[in-house]
């Protein structure tokens, strides 16, 4: 079934993504990039690592991935099917 | 079980994968596209005006189709914000004048998903296969020749060429190794808002103008202009397409709190723009919010432009090739250009058995010698804007504006456009016939609400025909063909100097079209006329050729035929 959000309108997210962002905390520093650039709100930084938050609201833009300068975000598409959608785009 | 084997396939249904596979299917390739979305276009997010040059130079079944527009553009209207409270405001407006516009359009604006389910049912109705709801997460590789590609449930698909038209992230690209990874800098974050909106106000307030604002950053209004990024809104049918966009990071690599700042600025923008407050805001309704990233300012970097985009058996194409444009913003005509000329690369590799990277290495000429498309990938107008905020001059900060998005545009869009134009011709004069019946058939259709061939079916009820004018049309067509061909041939050659014409004549050239804005009212009775001539023909009569009259019919592909 469908997942909507109040704060952003007009989008839905189906199926189970899984988890598709990665982070690796070996190579992160946590510099925080990804959290300034995410506007669905995926991230947080616990003990000066970023972690994944929820990917509830993620509409897969992938610029967490390109911000990370210590290549510590590793980002892949959810399967087929899943993830956002929007006939507003 | 056996492993499923194609000539082509196509990875994406954005806009640019369906043109690629409809041209592979048309030439009796077997082609399977890859759609990692349920429907095509629902994970691609974009104000989007796909500007003119996309639809007379791109695809011919989008320029003799129909496809679903929400409105016709008739030029841009710059709001340069000084000091929105004191209300120092000055307009920069581009816009081609009446009679002839909104019939003759500057572009059109569109929704991503019926544009490109739309293109894909093209595509499949020419004999492509479509299967979506499928991520491709791998290549199958073989001595370093790429041979197919691996779904994420495992299955292997194997093809002799691939046409990858992923989109921006190119995450296979970079897997395949034919490319790397665009750094933030590259990378614009689109905030985009979608705003219902009745009809009659979107014609009182915005007619057929896109509005785009730009400020000093003290604003706060527009995402911060040092950077090269401003905020523009798109008029639609019953909707208002709304965007500011931002890149990820800047040239010495921080990277800006755009969750703070878009937050901020669309309150500030929406809340203290005297036209968008006190016209807009009270009878709008916010239907949706989304983003994406845009790879928009990758041509502007000799190293990330001369990555290669073609390896042993595969060609990207579009976005994933870094083609957009980075002075427009705009990516589809260059998605449209380049699947073409990845398609017809694609043919020519199969039929000579040879998809090696020495022999796809002609893709790449084809793409650096393409006019328009290294026009719109270099082009550093939105770019130099960033300069304007540095030296905060209000004077360069108007003239740049006025070069890349007001009459300027001219001096520099002047060759490549001209050169299109007559390499057009030249290949075929009766081309006119098709652009002509294209202006009045997007403006028919999309005044009757019939983009496709069955609502055509319905909306020609009692309409009237235009085959007696078309008729005449086609006669003048033909008749002057041989004059127009020596011409094309003629001139053709001589189109570099456009744009340095252009450059001396453009103090002209803007009083002619600021004239031209001038005396509408008295054009009136016309513009009336014109608009009800061609809103009340039937839509039937409009199409280009008849063997367009049987689009509605699904066809077999001559692959499947054989």
């Amino acid at each position: 079934m469908a997942r909507t959000s109040d704060r952003y309108p007009g989008v839905e997210w189906v199926g189970d993504t899984g988890v598709f962002i990665h982070i690796d905390d070996k190579k992160c520093t946590g510099c925080g990039n990804c959290i300034k650039v995410c506007l669905g709100r995926c991230f947080e930084v616990e003990r000066k690592l970023a972690r994944i938050r929820s990917l509830a609201e993620c509409m897969e833009c992938a610029s967490c991935w390109y911000v990370c300068g210590e290549g510590a975000i590793s980002f892949r598409w959810p399967p087929g099917g899943a993830g956002y959608r929007s006939d507003w785009g | 079980m056996a492993r499923r084997e194609y000539d082509v396939i196509v990875i994406g249904a954005g806009f640019g994968g369906p043109v690629a596979a409809k041209k592979c299917a048309d030439a009796g390739l077997r082609t399977l596209m890859l759609e990692r979305s349920e429907n095509p276009g629902e994970k691609v997010i974009s104000g989007l005006t796909i500007p003119v040059y996309g639809f007379l130079f791109g695809p011919s079944f989008i320029r003799d189709g129909n496809p679903p527009i929400e409105r016709p553009v008739d030029g841009i209207r710059n709001y340069v914000i000084y000091d929105v409270k004191s209300g120092d405001i000055e307009i920069v407006e581009l816009r081609i004048p009446r009679p002839v516009s909104p019939i003759i359009a500057f572009g059109y604006n569109a929704y991503c998903k019926p544009f490109c389910t739309w293109e894909a049912q093209q595509a499949v109705r020419a004999g492509a296969e479509l299967l979506t709801c499928t991520t491709v997460v791998d290549v199958i590789k073989n001595d370093g020749r790429i041979e197919g590609v691996v779904t994420e449930k495992g299955e292997e698909i194997g093809a002799k060429i691939v046409i990858n038209c992923e989109g921006s992230q190119g995450l296979l690209a970079i897997k395949a190794g034919v490319r790397e990874k665009y750094p933030p800098q590259a990378i614009s974050l689109a905030d985009t808002y979608d705003y219902e909106c009745p009809r009659e106000v979107i014609d009182e307030v915005f007619g057929h103008s896109l509005r785009f604002c730009w400020a000093f950053d003290e604003q706060k209004l527009a995402p911060p202009l040092g950077h090269g990024n401003g905020l523009m809104s798109w008029p639609y049918k019953n909707s208002i397409h709304w965007m500011q966009d931002q890149c990820l990071a800047f040239n010495d690599g921080q990277v800006p709190n755009l969750r703070r700042l878009f937050d901020e600025y669309h309150e500030n923008i929406t809340g203290q723009l005297p036209w968008w407050r006190d016209e807009i805001a009270p009878r709008v309704r916010l239907r949706a919010r989304m983003w994406e990233g845009f790879g928009i300012y990758v041509g502007l970097d000799d190293r990330l432009r001369n990555m290669p985009n073609y390896t042993h058996g595969m060609i990207l194409a579009g976005d994933v090739a870094g083609l957009e444009s980075t002075g427009l913003c705009d990516g589809v005509p260059t998605a449209w250009f380049s699947a073409e000329i990845a398609a017809d690369t694609a043919i020519e590799a199969i039929s000579a058995n040879d998809t090696s990277a020495a022999f796809l290495e002609r893709y790449e000429r084809r793409i650096r010698a393409h006019r328009i498309i290294q026009w719109a990938i270099t082009c550093r107008g939105r770019w130099n804007l960033r300069k304007a905020q540095e030296s905060h001059d209000r004077k360069d900060l108007k003239s740049k504006i006025n070069y890349q998005f007001g009459p300027g545009i001219l001096t520099h869009a002047g060759t490549p456009l001209v050169n299109g134009i007559l390499s057009a011709v030249r290949k075929n004069p009766l081309v006119l016939k098709k652009w002509v019946r294209m202006f009045l058939r997007y403006y028919n259709c999309w005044e009757n609400d019939c983009a496709d061939q069955e609502t055509i079916e319905d909306g020609r009820k009692k309409r009237r025909s235009l085959a007696l004018d078309l008729l005449i049309l086609d006669a003048m067509v033909i008749l002057f063909s041989p004059v127009n061909w020596i011409l094309a041939c003629l001139l053709e050659p001589l189109s570099g100097v456009v744009n340095p014409l252009v450059r001396f004549l453009l103090p002209l050239i803007e009083l002619a079209l600021r004239a031209g804005i001038k005396m509408e009212p008295l054009f009136k009775p016309v513009t009336r006329w014109t608009i009800d001539y061609v809103k009340g023909a039937d839509p039937e009569i409009l199409v280009s050729g008849s063997s367009e009259r049987s689009r509605g019919r699904p066809r077999k592909s001559r692959a499947s035929l054989s």
